[in-house]
C-alpha cells in the first residue's frame, strides 16, 4: 500500500500540471498518529504531501457536495468512495465531466478505537509494515495484526476495488465474501424483537445529536435535514429517547439503497455508537428484494429514489 | 489548608459525602467515562480514561434543560430544589471552563438562575493531572494541569495517596475531618505539580493572538483551513467552554426547552428572512476560532479555551485547533 504513494503523488501532480483539475482531494499526514487529514491540493508541488495508508478515516466523497459546483476535482478514491461518488452522480449531485477519479484498491481503515483500547490514549507514533500495525505509546511499542484492528465495516467489506474511475493505481484485490458481509445483519435480524430493540435503545441513548454521522456521510447532503424542520416536528431536538431514536431510524431509512456501507458514520461518532447494523440490514434487503446494490451500475436508479410508470404498486390498495 | 487521604480510603469518603449530597464522578461507559451520579462509591473510576468525552459543563448547563412547563394552561416551574452536589474527579481544564462560563452566565447585569443555582449547590473536588495527555494544551492558554482557579478542593496524586489542597469553606465541609498533610507530602505534591506542567509542550504562542486574528478577519486563511471541516457539532458539544443554546417550545410536550446549539451548523445563524450572515463554512469556522481566541478575550480578558483537547481528539477529520492557531500566527497572504 505504501508502494502506491509515489504513483498517487505522481498522478495528482500530473492532473494539476496539465490543468485537468483545479484541486486534488486526498489525505495528508495528520496531527494525531492514528488519523490522517483530508488534503486539498491545488499546486502540483504540494502533491508530495499526499499519503495513503490505513489511517485515512474519512469517505472523501463527502466533499463532492461541499466544493464549489464549477470546480474540477481530482479525487483519490478507494472502493467505497468510488461507489459513493457513483451514487451521488446518479442523484445528479455533480458532473462526471468535472471529476477525475484516481482509483486505489483499499486494504481497509484501521480503527483507532481498537488500538487505544489496548495501548491507552497516548499514542506517540503509528505506522504499518506489511500486515502489521506498529504503534508506539508511552509504555513502549505495540504490534497488531492489521486484520484484527480494521474498522468493523472494513472487516466486512465487499468491494475494496474502485469502480468507474479514470485510472486505477495498484493491483486489484479480491472482492469480499458476501456471507461474511451480511452475516451480522442476518444474525441480528434473527434475534427476538425485544433484544433488537434493547440494543437499539442502548446504542441510541449515548447520542448527543452532534450529527457527525450525518456530516461524515457522503449521501447526507440535504441543505435542510429533516431534524431541522419544525413543521412538522419529525424529531424533537431535545436529548430524549423519542427524538434521538427518531433521528437514528429515519436517517437509516433515508439511506436505503444509497448507503455504500463505508462505516464513516461510526468512525465519526464521538460516543462510539454502532449504527451500521441498521443500514447494512436495509442494504441487504435491497439486494434480496430488488437485486440492487448501490455502486454496481452507473445507470440503475436506486429503487427508492426513482419510479417508472409501470412500477408494480402492490402496496397500494 | 492541606489534608491527606489514601486512595484506599476514597470510597469511604465518597460514602460519607453521599449521606448529604449527590456525588458525581467519572463512571466507566464502554471505552470511555462519563460523569454520573453515584449509587455506589465503587462506580467512581477516576483513572480509566484521561478525561471524560462528554464535558462536565453538562452538569451545569444540561444539553437539554426544561425551562418551564405549561400544565392545564398554567405555568409550572422546573426550578425544583437542586440538591447539594459534589463533583469528584473533574480536571483543572473543565473547572477553569466553568469559571469562564461564570463570566457569561453570572454577568453583572444578568444572572442566569438555572446556572447560578447549580453552581451554588455544587462543590468541586478537582483531580489535577499528574500526567497530561499528548493532546492537552492547557499551558498554552494561560492555564495548567493544576490550575486551582474555580476548585473548592484540588487533589494532587502523590502515589498511594492524595494531598488535598482545600481552598475554601465548601471544600472544608468535605475534608475538614481528615488528617493534615505532612510537610513532606506537601513538598512532594509541589514537585508533582511542577513536573506535570513542565512535561507539556506548547504547540502555539497565544501572546497577541486576539490582535493577530482580528488582522486576519478578511484573509484567505479561513477559506483555506475550513476545507476539511464537515460542519458537524462534535467540537462544540464536547467543548467545556462552548455555551451557545437554542430555546425551543416543544408544543407536543408543553415544554420550553433550552438545548445546546452549535455555530458550526448552517441554520445556527439562519435568519427568518432567509438571509444568513455566515452563509458558508468559511465564515462559521472563522467565527468558531475567533470566538474562543479573540472575541472572548475582548469581552472577558481571557482566552475562551482551556486546552482540554477534546476537539482535537474527536474531530472526525482531525482538524486540529492547535494547528489552526499556529497557522494563524505564521500565515502569509499570497
Amino acid at each position: 500500500m505504501n508502494q502506491l504513494i509515489p504513483a498517487i503523488r505522481q498522478e495528482a501532480a500530473r492532473i494539476l500540471q496539465e490543468d485537468i483539475v483545479d484541486v486534488v482531494i486526498g489525505f495528508k499526514a495528520g496531527t494525531l498518529p492514528l488519523k490522517a487529514q483530508p488534503a486539498f491540493i491545488t499546486r502540483e508541488e504540494d502533491a508530495r504531501k499526499l499519503v495513503y495508508n490505513g489511517f485515512c478515516q474519512n469517505n472523501l466523497a463527502s466533499y463532492l457536495t461541499r466544493r464549489p459546483k464549477e470546480e474540477r476535482m481530482g479525487i483519490i478514491c478507494r472502493g467505497c468512495e468510488s461507489r459513493a461518488i457513483r451514487a451521488l452522480l446518479l442523484e445528479r449531485q455533480h458532473d462526471r465531466d468535472k471529476l477525475y477519479l484516481i482509483g486505489v484498491p483499499c486494504v481497509g481503515i484501521i480503527d483507532w478505537r481498537k488500538i487505544e483500547r489496548e495501548v491507552g490514549e497516548n499514542t506517540l507514533q503509528a505506522g504499518e509494515e506489511g500486515d502489521e500495525v506498529i504503534v508506539s505509546a508511552r509504555d513502549g511499542e505495540h504490534r497488531f495484526q492489521r486484520a484484527d484492528v480494521l474498522h468493523d465495516s472494513c472487516q466486512r467489506c465487499l468491494h475494496p476495488n474502485p469502480v468507474g474511475t479514470d485510472i486505477v493505481l495498484g493491483d486489484p484485490l479480491p472482492e469480499g465474501d458476501t456471507e461474511r458481509a451480511w452475516a451480522p445483519a442476518i444474525e441480528f435480524e434473527a434475534l427476538p424483537p425485544e433484544e433488537r430493540y434493547a440494543y437499539f435503545i442502548q446504542e441510541a441513548e449515548r447520542c448527543i445529536r452532534c450529527y457527525a454521522c450525518r456530516e461524515a456521510c457522503p449521501m447526507c447532503y440535504c441543505t435542510e435535514c429533516f431534524v431541522d424542520y419544525t413543521t412538522p416536528r419529525w424529531a424533537e431536538s431535545m436529548i430524549t429517547p423519542s427524538g434521538t431514536q427518531a433521528w437514528h431510524i429515519i436517517r437509516a431509512f433515508h439511506q436505503t439503497g444509497r448507503c455504500v456501507s463505508c462505516g464513516a458514520c461510526e468512525r465519526a461518532c464521538p460516543m462510539d455508537i454502532k449504527m451500521t447494523y441498521l443500514t447494512d440490514k436495509l442494504n441487504y434487503d435491497m439486494v434480496q428484494q430488488y437485486g440492487f446494490e448501490v455502486g454496481d451500475s452507473e445507470k440503475a436508479q436506486p429503487p427508492f429514489a426513482a419510479f417508472t410508470l409501470d412500477d408494480k404498486n402492490r402496496f397500494v390498495r | 489548608m492541606y489534608k491527606t487521604l489514601s486512595k484506599a480510603d476514597l470510597p469511604k469518603l465518597i460514602a460519607n459525602w453521599m449521606e448529604q449530597a449527590t456525588v458525581y464522578a467519572p463512571v466507566r461507559q464502554g471505552d470511555f467515562t462519563k460523569f454520573q451520579p453515584l449509587s455506589d462509591p465503587a462506580q467512581a473510576n477516576l483513572y480509566f480514561a484521561a478525561n471524560t468525552r462528554y464535558p462536565p459543563k453538562a452538569l451545569f448547563l444540561p444539553q437539554s434543560e426544561v425551562m418551564f412547563r405549561v400544565k392545564d394552561g398554567e405555568f409550572e416551574s422546573t426550578q425544583d430544589e437542586v440538591s447539594s452536589r459534589v463533583i469528584l474527579g473533574i480536571h483543572a481544564c473543565d473547572t477553569r471552563a466553568l469559571q469562564l462560563l461564570d463570566g457569561v452566565f453570572l454577568a453583572e447585569d444578568y444572572q442566569d438562575p438555572y446556572w447560578a443555582k447549580k453552581r451554588e449547590q455544587t462543590t468541586l473536588v478537582v483531580l489535577g493531572c499528574a500526567d497530561p495527555c499528548e493532546t492537552c494544551f492547557c499551558t498554552s492558554v494561560g492555564s495548567g494541569p493544576f490550575d486551582k482557579r474555580g476548585a473548592d478542593v484540588m487533589l494532587i496524586d502523590v502515589g498511594g495517596e492524595y494531598v488535598a489542597d482545600v481552598r475554601n469553606e465548601k471544600g472544608q465541609a468535605l475534608f475538614d475531618h481528615l488528617p493534615d498533610a505532612s510537610l513532606e507530602q506537601i513538598d512532594t505534591s509541589r514537585q508533582v505539580q511542577a513536573a506535570a506542567a513542565a512535561k507539556m509542550e506548547k504547540p502555539f504562542e497565544s501572546e497577541g493572538i486576539k490582535d493577530r486574528l482580528y488582522s486576519l478577519f478578511d484573509s484567505d486563511f479561513w477559506r483555506h483551513v475550513q476545507q476539511s471541516c464537515l460542519g458537524c457539532g462534535v467540537c462544540t458539544f464536547l467543548c467545556p467552554t462552548c455555551y451557545c443554546f437554542d430555546i425551543v417550545d416543544e408544543a407536543q410536550r408543553s415544554e420550553r426547552v433550552r438545548n445546546w446549539d452549535t455555530c458550526m451548523f448552517r441554520i445556527y445563524s439562519q435568519e427568518a428572512s432567509g438571509h444568513n450572515p455566515r452563509p458558508t463554512n468559511t465564515e462559521r469556522t472563522r467565527q468558531r476560532i475567533m470566538h474562543k481566541y479573540a472575541y472572548f478575550v475582548e469581552r472577558y480578558g481571557q482566552i475562551g479555551c482551556t486546552g482540554c483537547g477534546r476537539c482535537v481528539r474527536y474531530c472526525p477529520v482531525d482538524l486540529d485547533i492547535r494547528q489552526i492557531i499556529c497557522g494563524a500566527q505564521t500565515w502569509e497572504e499570497s
